[in-house]
């Protein structure tokens, strides 16, 4: 394995693609995802699937990558044995995979949250970016309204050029990149000694502020087609986003890749990801910008 | 039921709208100089308390705060009440996803940055004990020491958020590292506090025993932070929706605050404890307004606290319990306990040097919550008069001190 082919490795373009494949009642419609999106990014297609090979699987993959038109000699399929989290991010590693496909539903039962999915765990692991598919269907969706994460954070710029670079790709209408302003003791710190001027300046300061810097790194964005707007939002970091692209109706949610290494004290203390992994607004995707 | 009388009622509100209204002049005064609010108060009640009213006009001072009689029992219970709803507030701004959420460097800083001083004032107060006039019996000597180790590894959210917001701080790498820790600290110093506070009662009533009332104390806190964070999480929308707005938030908020208060209370732990996990499983919610939490905030600060810090004055002659040697044995500690400790903490956890030394003064902030602490300690005849006057000149200066000293050194 090259892993320095890995490091620093741009997020995009996305030229290696991966689909986890789990022969569940959705499988297919996540192949026509993968299919579509492979097509739009003209990227080469990996499937994997852990778990035994047998005839059988072997013959219900062949006839799912038919019907969506998936065609064998462009793309590979690897077979392999163990535990599901670790071997798929493995290959993903191995094979330098740039974005890895997989369908997830919008809200685990709370036992299952807590132990973490599968789908899930990679999320919090995996080195390349990830895609969860919430609601894959026969038809393939179009991710028209695009909602991106503008957060202060040297990962941002990354995320923010791959959103539109797919934006522009899969010939997305709206890109809207959000800032959440969650200033934590502000509260505090304005109760005893402020005037209410003086709140609001201050609170008019921390807007602009966020505003600024956002606008600093849209405007040297060349955005085509696609329109391209911002907005600021107060509230916890990931719950607030979450719930604005919940209600703008988005179809694709784009995050920066945790900072840190989550565990189950970040599901129990809740904060940033996972708050968007506990309950999926819509489609997900995890931008890894290697830095 | 016991009544108050006529007169006694007459009393008891000149005395309350005497401590409100003159505090707040001395705070607006403050403010042109960029003091902190609670040294404005502190102020009023040396004057209007023993250290000055009482010398010059021993007649008004005991009219006003007369020592016998229901007036202050009246009196007691609105403190009372006043340091429950200052833990409830100090909680809700305690957010430990934020400590997680920094990672490495916050673990660093607030593990170290409560360890060194903790350590240094236990080891100090152990081996010196005379130096306190504390009794080198093993009871008391232990309370004493374990103590003061807290008192001095506690750092005040409040000042430190102030601090930072003037200094612009707030969204920075090394403004988050500081309110991350600083809320640690406290989350751990009023733990153990509460345990030391336990150990006191369990001495005078032996109603439980001490292994009893961690396993209480940690059963309560996981419970809260966990099962009642998630009640309270799935309840607040249907509060500042269906209920009037904002009272019913407001009324329901500071209820289980009493509520958690007074179940703490009733297992031998001391009611401060349910107030300040009450305020961290309440402030965590990810539904509570930005309105609703600043209208708590500004109700408690500007109504209860005043009355709290007024009264601590009230309590103590400051120049007849001033001790020079245990002032500066408490600054010289204070500081280099905690400013040692989170420099190294910071360093350790990757930051640079002028910056680690910058979080070091930044956390060294002790302000009001070290005299709530000192406070409560005095209450319960843990510590003497002229300790508490250190502490609380401590809190004064570490508070003054940490914001010029931060950016001496900040890169």
């Amino acid at each position: 394995m090259d892993l320095n082919k890995l490091k620093k490795r741009p997020s995009f373009p996305i030229e290696t693609i991966a689909v986890a494949v789990s022969f569940s009642p959705n499988c297919q419609f996540i192949l026509t995802e993968a299919k579509r999106l492979t097509d739009a990014l003209e990227a080469s297609l990996l499937l994997l699937h852990i778990g035994d090979k047998t005839t059988a699987k072997e013959k219900e993959l062949d006839e799912q990558m038919a019907n969506v038109g998936i065609d064998p000699n462009q793309s590979r399929v690897i077979w392999m044995d163990g535990e599901p989290v670790d071997t798929i991010l493995k290959l993903c590693k191995l094979n330098i995979v740039d974005l890895l496909i997989l369908g997830a539903l919008e809200k685990e039962n709370i036992l299952k949250f807590y132990m973490g999915s599968i789908a899930r765990n990679i999320s919090r692991k995996a080195k390349c970016s990830v895609l969860l598919l919430t609601n894959p269907s026969e038809q393939p969706q179009k991710f028209k309204k695009i909602v991106v994460n503008g957060v202060e954070n040297p990962k941002t710029i990354h995320t923010i050029n791959t959103s539109l670079y797919l934006a522009k790709k899969i010939k997305a209408k709206e890109l809207i990149v959000v800032n959440e302003i969650n200033i934590i003791g502000l509260a505090m710190a304005l109760s005893d000694s402020s005037t209410a001027p003086q709140t609001k300046e201050i609170k008019k300061n921390i807007t602009d502020e966020s505003e600024e810097t956002l606008q600093s790194i849209l405007n040297k964005l060349d955005n085509g087609e696609v329109k391209v707007s911002d907005k600021i939002i107060k509230g916890k970091p990931g719950y607030a986003i979450s719930k604005f692209a919940k209600d703008k109706k988005a179809d694709l949610l784009v995050i920066n890749s945790p900072d840190t290494h989550l565990n189950v004290f970040d599901r129990i203390f809740t904060h940033d990801i996972e708050y968007i992994l506990a309950k999926l607004p819509c489609n997900l995707l995890i931008v890894h910008s290697r830095l | 039921m016991i009544k108050l009388a006529h007169n006694e009622l007459i009393v008891l509100l000149l005395s309350i709208s005497a401590m409100l209204i003159i505090s707040r002049i001395f705070a607006e005064l403050g403010k042109k100089f960029k003091l902190p609010i609670v040294m404005g108060e502190l102020i009023v009640g040396i004057i209007l308390g023993p250290t000055i009213l009482g010398m010059i006009n021993p007649e008004l001072f005991n009219f006003l705060f007369p020592r016998t009689g229901n007036i202050p029992i009246a009196l007691d219970g609105i403190f009372s009440l006043s340091v429950i709803m200052l833990l409830f507030v100090a909680g809700m701004e305690v957010q430990l996803s934020l400590v997680l959420k920094q990672g490495k460097v916050a673990v660093y800083t607030s593990m170290f940055s409560m360890i060194i001083p903790f350590f240094t004032g236990f080891a100090v107060a152990w081996f010196f004990p005379e130096i306190f006039s504390i009794s080198n019996e093993h009871g008391p000597k232990l309370l004493f020491a374990l103590f003061f180790g807290t008192a001095l590894s506690i750092s005040a959210l409040p000042v430190i958020a102030r601090i930072l917001m003037d200094m612009n701080l707030f969204k920075t790498n090394i403004g988050m590292v500081i309110i991350a820790s600083a809320m640690f600290n406290d989350l751990i110093g009023w733990l153990i506090f509460s345990v030391i506070l336990s150990m006191t009662n369990h001495s005078q009533t032996d109603h439980l025993s001490l292994g009893y009332t961690i396993m209480y104390i940690i059963g309560f806190g996981l419970f809260m932070l966990t099962i009642g964070k998630k009640i309270i999480d799935k309840t607040l929308p249907w509060m500042q929706t269906k209920l009037s707005w904002p009272g019913g938030v407001l009324s329901i908020s500071l209820g289980i605050c009493l509520l958690s208060a007074a179940f703490t209370e009733a297992i031998n732990i001391h009611a401060i404890l349910g107030a300040f996990i009450a305020g961290i499983a309440f402030g965590d919610s990810v539904h509570l307004r930005e309105q609703a939490r600043e209208i708590i905030h500004q109700f408690v600060t500007n109504f209860f606290a005043p009355l709290f810090f007024v009264s601590i004055g009230l309590k103590v002659n400051f120049i007849e319990n001033f001790d020079p040697l245990i002032v500066a044995i408490v600054l010289i500690l204070a500081f280099l306990g905690k400013v040692i400790g989170a420099t190294i903490g910071a360093r350790l956890g990757g930051m640079s040097k002028n910056n680690s030394i910058a979080v070091g003064f930044g956390m060294n902030a002790r302000g009001a919550m070290e005299i709530i602490l000192g406070t409560l300690a005095l209450n319960a005849g843990l510590i003497s008069k002229p300790i508490f006057v250190a502490l609380v000149i401590m809190a004064l200066v570490t508070s003054l001190t940490s914001g010029p000293l931060m950016k001496k050194f900040i890169d």
